[in-house]
């Protein structure tokens, strides 16, 4: 989990730091790229992996487009303002969703994926497996993009100061706007990937989005890489604590972690933003 | 002169409000205004805080989950009728909130709000695993009310018009107390907080404790909104009463009325509760849909909620007065 954890949680880091918002509707996000694995296997046969060929791009656009037409007007507004407008675009979706495709649970069901794999003698699901491989890559690459391409720098110069980057001679607006589309198709690529191995319903979101910032304030606001590493720590510490814990509380022991993070570190393990 | 006028309007408008249910006996109507009467004890509840501190909660289910709780329990295993158990919910939530406040009053800004909304997934998360205390996911059910003798009539519980007083009175007492915060010294430090809390303590205001008092004070209100809750609906489990959505919902209800105001919630209430019972007759699944849009169009073009811009221009009006030289103030 903790590789897909940390592609939802970079998406939502990389638009916080960029446009310093929290953005409440990441998880319908992560729930329409489920939503698309899921109805582009039924309809045309797709493999739900590979449809993330198809579902990043895609996402990727809509991101771009939610920002031109419904966030860019709102964000000087405020801080309270963005926030709460995100809500309620989360719940418009979430709501959209529900009345499409019903409160219904439901599965993919892969054929080469029933048997599970065995690396080390540890059993592990191999729909998860294949996720986590192509979940690694898809960091990987991004990593690669932000520290290697003008566009990557830009980025990331911006969610370091904005007026500096302004002075620079970045067109913050275009940034805006590409991360925000970029950390939206994140969301939406992890959600592919999540699909063979979740249930899907319209209010899975509202589980991601919570997981989601527990993630990115263990990693600190803003930080890819600490995005990274409190994914794979709140994969780890999930994982662990079903298997010594219980798997009742596994929940919670993320969100006992989070409070004591924010108490003691509110930067983040690896924090590099201010509290 | 104009403000004579207005709190005798008000107070006009409260009487005729409160005599409703003697002359209007449609149930829905009636459910309606009980339904707007709690969310806006509850948009006060997280006003004082939101609105006036500028300190923005997401956890406010935990203080409702646990006034309803509360309440709840101790009328199923206690036996305490649940008009006394409204305000012990209150109080319970009143004193669950000290230490959440001492604990997350040290973070600001986001990582405030984020720790309030783990603190209520935790909640969530207890409820329904502590099975002993809380019957788990199951949760409680009210079947029948304690009789009860009020001026020689019993009380009818399967009509709506006792549970309107009571929803009428309780937001009354919300609105009367967060009147008399915003006047007092603590709410002017709350302002000072919230515009720029280096200054407030600067100027020796004691930060923490003005906000660990507004916490308690506001998971009051939320306690007893949700004591009502269990009381009214006679049904509690975790995803009614801890889930996200109740804590997103007063966040609406006061920033669509207007933050920082004392009319605001129920103004925010009247228009969210209409909005949500209005969809809800014709679509089944998706009133909510209407609701997040809504909330979208008044954060785009109302920024200040709807109250807020009101008083906005009545104050644009009253200055014109003055200007023309017209007894105005």
């Amino acid at each position: 989990m903790g590789a897909l954890y940390a592609m939802i949680g970079i998406g939502l880091t990389i638009v916080f730091g960029v446009m310093r918002i929290i953005n409440l509707a990441h998880g319908e996000m992560v729930m329409l790229g489920m939503f698309g694995a899921f109805w582009s296997q039924k309809l045309w046969g797709f493999d739900p992996f590979l449809s993330i060929l198809i579902w990043a791009p895609v996402m990727f656009l809509l991101g771009v487009l939610v920002y031109r037409f419904l966030l860019r007007k709102i964000i000087p507004g405020g801080e309270l303002n963005t926030l709460l407008y995100t809500a309620g675009f989360s719940l418009l979706v979430a709501n959209l969703a529900l009345m499409l495709w019903t409160g219904d649970y439901r599965t993919i069901s892969l054929d080469y994926a029933i048997t599970p794999m065995r690396p080390m003698g540890i059993a592990v699901p191999a729909a998860l497996a294949i996720g986590f491989g192509i979940a690694v890559v898809v960091t990987v690459t991004l990593w690669l993009f932000l520290g290697r391409t003008d566009i990557g720098r830009a980025i990331r110069a911006t969610s370091q100061s904005r007026e500096a980057a302004v002075l620079m001679g970045i067109d913050v607006e275009r940034v805006a706007a590409l991360s925000f589309g970029l950390g939206t198709a994140l969301a939406g690529a992890a959600g592919v990937l999540l699909a063979p191995s979740l249930y899907l319903y319209p209010t899975v979101g509202e589980l991601v989005i919570v997981k989601s910032f527990v993630i990115v304030v263990l990693g600190g606001l803003g930080s890819v890489p600490g995005a990274i590493a409190g994914g794979v720590l709140l994969g780890l510490v999930e994982s662990l604590g079903a298997v010594y814990v219980s798997t009742t509380y596994k929940d919670g022991l993320g969100y006992v972690i989070f409070l004591l993070v924010l108490l003691y570190r509110p930067s983040g393990l690896f924090g590099v933003g201010k509290s | 002169m104009r403000r004579r006028g207005a709190a005798a309007a008000w107070i006009a408008a409260g009487v005729l409000l409160a005599g409703l249910p003697l002359v209007v006996h449609n149930s829905f109507l009636l459910h309606v205004c009980i339904l707007i009467f709690m969310w806006t004890v509850l948009g006060e509840a997280w006003n004082v805080l939101g609105g006036y501190a500028g300190q923005v909660s997401f956890g406010h289910a935990a203080f409702f989950g646990l006034g309803s709780y509360v309440t709840i329990i101790l009328y199923l295993k206690g036996g305490v009728a649940p008009w006394w158990g409204i305000p012990l919910g209150g109080l319970a939530a009143a004193a669950f909130s000290v230490p959440i406040g001492l604990i997350a009053f040290r973070l600001r800004g986001p990582y405030f709000s984020l720790a309030t909304l783990a603190v209520a997934e935790l909640a969530k998360l207890v409820a329904l695993n502590w099975e002993w205390a809380t019957n788990g996911p199951t949760g409680f059910l009210i079947t029948t009310l304690p009789p009860l003798h009020l001026f020689g009539v019993t009380v009818n519980w399967e009509s709506k018009a006792p549970f309107y007083f009571v929803a009428f009175a309780l937001m009354t007492l919300s609105m009367a107390a967060v009147a008399l915060l915003a006047r007092s010294r603590l709410g002017a430090f709350l302002v000072a907080i919230r515009e720029n809390e280096e200054a407030a303590e600067a100027v020796g205001i004691d930060t923490v404790r003005a906000k660990v008092l507004t916490l308690a004070l506001s998971g009051f209100l939320a306690g007893t909104g949700g004591g009502f809750y269990a009381f009214y609906f006679r049904y509690v489990d975790p995803d009614a009463v801890l889930n996200l959505g109740i804590s997103m919902e007063m966040v609406f209800i006061a920033m669509v009325g207007g933050l920082g105001t004392v009319a605001g919630p129920l103004i925010g209430a009247v228009f969210l509760t209409t909005v949500g019972e209005a969809v809800r007759e014709r679509f089944q699944v998706g009133h909510l849909i209407f609701y997040g849009l809504f909330m979208m169009l008044v954060i785009r073009f109302l920024p200040e909620g709807i109250w807020g811009r009101v008083r906005k221009m009545s104050a644009r009006i009253g200055a014109r007065e003055v200007r023309h030289g017209a007894p105005g103030g």
